[in-house]
């Protein structure tokens, strides 16, 4: 019986690993279809090139794809098919939909004719659909005019084309209509050519971004299993994740992460998520799911030339579905271990020229470990509910009306009622959020020109999770409410070559309310910014930009502009490989926790004292200056593309909390606490510049159907001018090393399998701690962080296929570990989750 | 037409049936991370305040370990303090000179097991009700100069509230060896019977004999002249009249104690000549921490022996009061040794080049030579107050703590 159940198992793993017609990476795999297919079209073999085709299309749809079938159709006179072809490529929508069907009703007239007359067709004589009628921009119209004067050149110098090395010059895609920056990745003129926004505030491949980019498409989120944003990021090339609770992480870049990490800008369809008063991002209050993700953009580099103060070492957009993109009506359901149950509807729908997306959901999820038991005889637990880490209800809307073809209005808006965790600065330790979250957007765009606007709003609760019985309590309330304004422009032109001109500018009124701060405390910022993007002549291009940023306090308290500036050329001497080098600075401001703070932190043990840590309106901004080389480089044959970067980043006037200065005798007391003040920390901008060296590479891999693999490496070594090693925090903090693999395999039937590792090399976390001895003398403590690896797995399994799908989801299932000396002690949890999409 | 599922995938569909069923309901687990304090377990002592004073001022209650008592009966420092701010503890009657008694309750956090004894004080502001001169409320613990009471404030401790005699107090443990929280604890203030005589024995010093205020291995002895240092303006406020000199009678029997059996009464003030850290300020030798324990890792000097203890040693020079002309003042008409306080205009100390380990106080250890460095003189009045020279006064230290410099509080005895 034994031996049968074993045969089982191999039969199963036989059956799983031997399927036919599987998928890996769907859009390489699509690719390497469509390349093929395309090749083969140009050298007259219509059956297979279609063939591939129909392939490609079958893995992951384009409609672009079905008008080349419908053209290689045509082309092979088979006008049953071609018509049949156009008639599909129609009902997508496209923009060209009235050339196209002015097609169709010639084909069809054709057609007739031609079984009237029972001649030939004379496809020369046929009206050819015209070039894309109207797509989204001009600058897609010329990078769309420049591919096909691309192939004409190769058809022409190449009339015998060896398979895959060029789309034969008769075939151009259609543009598709809405080509904005919350696309699809993939909906580009040229099908399954990797796509972002984010580099550039405008569509372009990513080989053409000026920075190292990584994108996580919404397969790729959907394949990991993952639950939360931040554990997908661990998948990018030099990307610091750093679990601390369930809902708790914190994410950077190129090194620098910290409790409370505020070098990365964050951005939910361009709003930012960064949360400017506090200077983090609370990831597990973000009011989007991931099953609403269309992709994640990751620009790994300075980003302050374009999106201004914060985006430091890197941006993070998330880009979620275009309404009416997505199914009707989709159900998820998950529950796992440590109470973690999640639930979401997601619905899209269109009436007439209005699109929406809307969608509701409830999670929670345990903490991981709890840092104290309940009923101890010295510390009160202040936390509502100890045992959750995270728990949120939300909603959201979206919705776009569309007057024509580039002119269009956006309104988004969604709450979410949230309990989570924060690992706060200094001496304070693990806080719980009770809190609301709100949002609001409007873009309206005419053209060439762009407006957009948001509200964000927090309001709640916000406090350490646990006090010693008997002393004094901090202030909990806070509210933060921040509008923001952009005017954007851009323009194709040519003057010695063409130029992509985007130039925009900004207006944030930013207020908090926080018992931390004092007052209500209230910054408006202005920005404006240019980007010339300029073919001077092929292969070259130059990318240069530049942001100013007027902030009320950059100088020393009084109103003052930060500059950043940016240069990148970019050099493509054969198709699908890019080779950049940029230069760049960038900021990160002081917040408003850094500049107005007046918080008297509670010394432990000692119920009469108090460490007073204030801000200062005098702060210098956070400064990076950036040096990158990279190379970018696909090869759709192989169903492969990858990222090399090498990157130096100098930091300087970094911020952060000074040591303890004893007070005046007669400022040592204050009365509203009763409280004897021991000193007084406050947030200074340190001496030394630390320079960040590293390398990151990055590769995406179809090798064969159904296997799909991803691995990245990166490198960094971080040092001080002035610290010693020892003494350096951000040296010693940042791990050298960290290895990310991944392997997903699926079949076209209706199993998937995923596994991925991500390793972290160990370091050592200096932390400032009350003196065993002598609780009112503060310590700096080395805590060295052992070397951990985090592993996830993902079996999926279509029960109805295109209706019903489950999934087992392993999460951190190496050994258990800490991803900080003061975080839980992360251990595996598994999850089982039905999906349904009637 | 019916289709049936192939055994493997009605396996996966229980699997993932079983996990949605079999989700786990457990609370997590409490796994202390590298935060010093979550690995220690600790309880509180809380209790209440009973206090009965018509002055008027914030409640100081200090936690001292048992056997480290602080002055008159030891030297020991405070673990913890916590304060009770005025408002919370006279309530409505804060403006009005009404004695009480008034409660407030208490609380000391984080307290591990062990014996413990409670102080406190009030901390009076006499200006309040218009007295003169007067003291505001000024205490401030983290500088020598302002951590102690002064004249008018009301002193208090745990109590038994029956006899009234100070407890101490043991915070125990259950059988897993966690500390058991202590509660209702009286910490009694009574204006009429501990209420402060005197201000702080402010002192300034000169040496009288022995030239400069050098001191060599095997030189003379030094003779100190002390007058009280009057100190008014800025945050400290001290001006004692005289040196409150009495015989020692630890046991309260009537008679002075004798405790070194030289046939002469032990005497109040007592003088510590002590050895301060090589590295500029006031942190005393040995004890970087400032917690007055000595540290675990510091100096240690030889001794007279050649031998070494292995332990950082706790320096001083010996010293005492020159006697000659107390015994007069303390003894009555009828020769017998008179128990209460007298005030002197001055005191004389002796300070002899001789250095002792006096890690253990019953039993000082000579050391070899003479340890260099500076040596500050701290006078332990019978009251429990103190006062140490050099202090925060010295002209260099208080202008960057936002005190006012007097000259004289920078003296200091010098081993080259």
């Amino acid at each position: 019986m034994r031996h049968y159940k074993a045969l089982q198992r191999v039969g199963l793993l036989a059956l799983c690993l031997c399927a036919t017609q599987v998928l890996a990476d769907a859009r390489l795999e699509a690719r390497r279809h469509f390349r093929s297919g395309m090749s083969l079209i140009g050298k007259k073999e219509y059956d297979e090139g279609i063939a591939e085709l129909e392939q490609a299309y079958a893995i992951k749809p384009h409609p672009n794809v079905l008008y080349n079938i419908a053209r290689a159709y045509q082309d092979a006179g088979r006008t049953a098919e071609a018509l049949d072809a156009y008639k599909r490529y129609v009902t997508s929508s496209p923009a060209d939909a009235a050339s196209v069907e002015a097609t169709i009703a010639a084909l069809e007239e054709k057609q007739r004719a031609s079984q009237a007359a029972a001649q030939p067709e004379d496809n020369s004589a046929l009206p050819m659909p015209p070039p894309p009628a109207s797509i989204q921009s001009q600058q897609q119209l010329g990078a769309l005019l420049e591919r096909l004067e691309k192939a004409i050149e190769r058809a022409e110098t190449m009339p015998t084309t060896g398979p895959g090395t060029a789309t034969p010059s008769t075939y151009v895609p259609s543009a598709l209509p809405g080509l904005a920056e919350a696309a699809s990745g993939d909906d580009g003129a040229v099908p399954y050519e990797e796509r972002v926004v984010t580099a550039s505030r405008r569509a372009q491949s990513s080989l053409e971004a000026p920075n190292a980019t990584t994108v996580i498409t919404s397969e790729d989120i959907r394949l990991s299993g993952a639950t939360s944003l931040p554990e997908l990021l661990r998948r990018v090339p030099g990307a610091d994740v750093m679990s601390l609770g369930i809902g708790s992480a914190n994410v950077s870049l190129r090194g620098f992460n910290q409790r409370i990490a505020n070098k990365v800008l964050v951005l939910v369809d361009g709003r930012t998520e960064y949360q400017d008063f506090l200077g983090l991002t609370l990831w597990s209050t973000i009011p989007i799911g991931l099953d609403e993700i269309e992709r994640i953009e990751v620009i790994r580099g300075p980003g302050s030339a374009l999106y201004g103060a914060n985006a430091m070492l890197g941006v993070i957009n998330i880009i979620t579905q275009l309404p009416g993109s997505g199914p009707r009506a989709r159900f998820n359901v998950t529950a796992g271990t440590g109470n973690s149950v999640a639930g979401s509807f997601l619905s899209h729908g269109n009436t007439g020229a209005l699109r929406y997306r809307t969608s509701v959901a409830y999670s929670q999820a345990d903490k991981w470990s709890r840092d104290y038991a309940s009923n101890r005889p010295d510390i009160v637990l202040r936390d509502p509910d100890p045992d959750i880490g995270m728990r949120g209800a939300r909603a959201t809307l979206s919705a776009v009306y569309t007057f024509a073809d580039d002119k269009q209005v956006g309104l988004s808006g969604g709450v979410h009622r949230y309990t989570t965790e924060i690992y706060p600065l200094g001496l304070l330790r693990n806080y719980f959020m009770d809190g609301l979250g709100a949002y609001a957007k409007g873009d309206v765009e005419l053209g060439p020109l762009k407006l957009k606007t948001f509200w964000n709003h927090i309001s709640g609760s916000a406090g350490p999770q646990y006090e010693p019985i008997g002393q004094r309590s901090l202030g909990t309330d806070i509210s933060s409410n921040l509008f923001n304004a952009e005017l954007l422009f851009a323009r194709a032109f040519y003057l010695g070559g063409e130029h992509q001109l985007n130039v925009g500018v900004e207006g944030r009124l930013k207020r908090v309310g926080w018992d931390y701060l004092g007052p209500l405390r209230e910054e408006i910022h202005a920005a404006a910014f240019v980007q010339d993007e300029w073919r001077l002549a092929e292969p070259l291009r130059l990318v240069a930009s530049y942001r100013v940023d007027r902030h009320p306090l950059l100088d020393a308290g009084t109103p003052g502009l930060a500059h950043s500036p940016r240069i990148s050329a970019l050099f493509i001497p054969i198709e699908g490989h890019a080779f950049r080098i940029s230069a760049a600075s960038a900021f990160r401001e002081p917040t408003f926790l850094e500049s107005y703070t007046r918080l008297l932190v509670p010394v432990q043990g000692v119920n009469g004292a108090s460490a007073l840590t204030t801000g200062n309106t005098a702060l210098r901004p956070e400064r990076l200056t950036a040096f990158e080389l990279g190379w970018r480089g696909e090869s759709a044959e192989l169903g492969m593309d990858w990222d090399v970067a090498l990157y130096q980043n100098r930091v300087k006037d970094l911020i952060g909390l000074s040591a303890f200065e004893r007070l005046p005798a007669g400022e040592s007391y204050d009365a509203a606490s009763g409280n004897y003040l021991i000193g007084r920390s406050r947030f200074v901008n340190e001496d030394s510049i630390y320079t960040a060296r590293g390398v990151e590479a990055g590769l995406t891999l179809a090798p064969v159907d159904g296997l799909g693999i991803k691995a990245s490496a990166a490198f960094q070594n971080v040092t001080s001018d002035l610290e010693e090693k020892e003494a350096c925090g951000p040296c010693s903090q940042a791990p050298q090393l960290k290895l990310y693999g991944g392997v997903t395999y699926r079949t076209k039937a209706d199993l998937e399998f995923g596994v991925d590792v991500a390793y972290t090399s160990s370091t050592t976390w200096i932390e400032r701690e009350p003196a065993a001895s002598d609780p009112t003398r503060i310590e700096l403590l080395s805590n060295p962080l052992g070397a951990y690896a985090v592993i996830n797995a993902r079996v999926g399994y279509a029960a109805v296929k295109n209706t019903v799908d489950v999934a087992l989801v392993g999460s951190q299932l190496g050994s258990a570990h800490s991803q900080h000396p003061f975080g839980n002690r992360i251990e595996r949890r598994v999850y089982a989750t039905l999906t349904v999409t009637p | 037409m019916s289709r049936t599922l192939p055994s493997w995938k009605q396996s996966l569909g229980g699997v993932l049936a079983a996990s949605l069923l079999v989700a786990g309901c457990e609370s997590p687990t409490v796994v202390p991370t590298a935060d010093g304090r979550q690995n220690i377990h600790t309880a509180r002592i809380e209790g209440s305040l009973v206090v009965q004073s018509r002055s008027r001022g914030n409640a100081v209650v200090f936690i001292y370990d048992a056997d480290r008592p602080p002055p008159p009966q030891g030297t020991g420092r405070p673990i913890a303090f916590t304060v009770v701010p005025a408002e919370q503890l006279f309530g409505p009657a804060l403006g009005t000179d009404a004695p009480g008694p008034f409660t407030a309750p208490f609380s000391l956090s984080l307290v591990a097991a062990g014996r413990y004894t409670l102080r406190g004080f009030i901390d009076v502001d006499s200006c309040r009700s218009g007295a003169t001169p007067c003291h505001f409320s000024d205490f401030n613990p983290w500088y020598g100069v302002t951590s102690e009471p002064n004249q008018g404030d009301v002193g208090g401790a745990a109590v038994d509230p029956t006899t009234g005699i100070p407890l101490t107090l043991e915070v125990g443990v259950d059988q897993e060896g966690h500390p058991l929280p202590l509660t209702n604890v009286t910490v009694s203030f009574s204006q009429a019977s501990a209420q402060v005589p005197v201000d702080r024995p402010a002192f300034q010093a000169s040496v009288i004999v022995g030239g400069d205020a050098v001191l060599t291995a095997g030189g003379p002895p030094k003779v100190l002249r002390l007058v009280p240092q009057n100190i008014e303006g800025g945050a400290v406020e001290q001006r004692p009249k005289a040196f409150l000199v009495s015989y020692v009678d630890a046991n309260r029997d009537g008679v002075p104690d004798d405790a070194n059996r030289d046939g002469f009464g032990d005497l109040w003030p007592r003088v510590v000549v002590r050895k301060l850290a090589d590295s500029p300020g006031l942190l005393e030798d040995n004890d970087l921490d400032r917690n007055g324990i000595l540290d675990a890792n510091g100096t240690d000097y030889p001794h007279a022996d050649g031998t070494r203890d292995g332990q950082p040693d706790l320096v001083v020079l010996a010293a005492a009061l020159v006697p000659d002309a107390l015994y007069p003042a303390l003894t009555d008409e009828a020769g017998n040794p008179r128990m209460t306080p007298v005030p002197v205009a001055e005191l004389h100390i002796g300070v002899q080049a001789v250095a002792l380990d006096a890690r253990d106080p019953a039993a000082p250890a000579r050391l070899e030579g003479l340890p260099k460095g500076r040596y500050s003189v701290v006078l332990i009045q019978s009251t429990g107050q103190t006062w140490r020279v050099p202090n925060e006064l010295a002209p260099a230290i208080a202008t960057g703590i936002g005190l006012t410099g007097v000259e004289s509080q920078a003296f200091v005895l010098e081993a080259p």
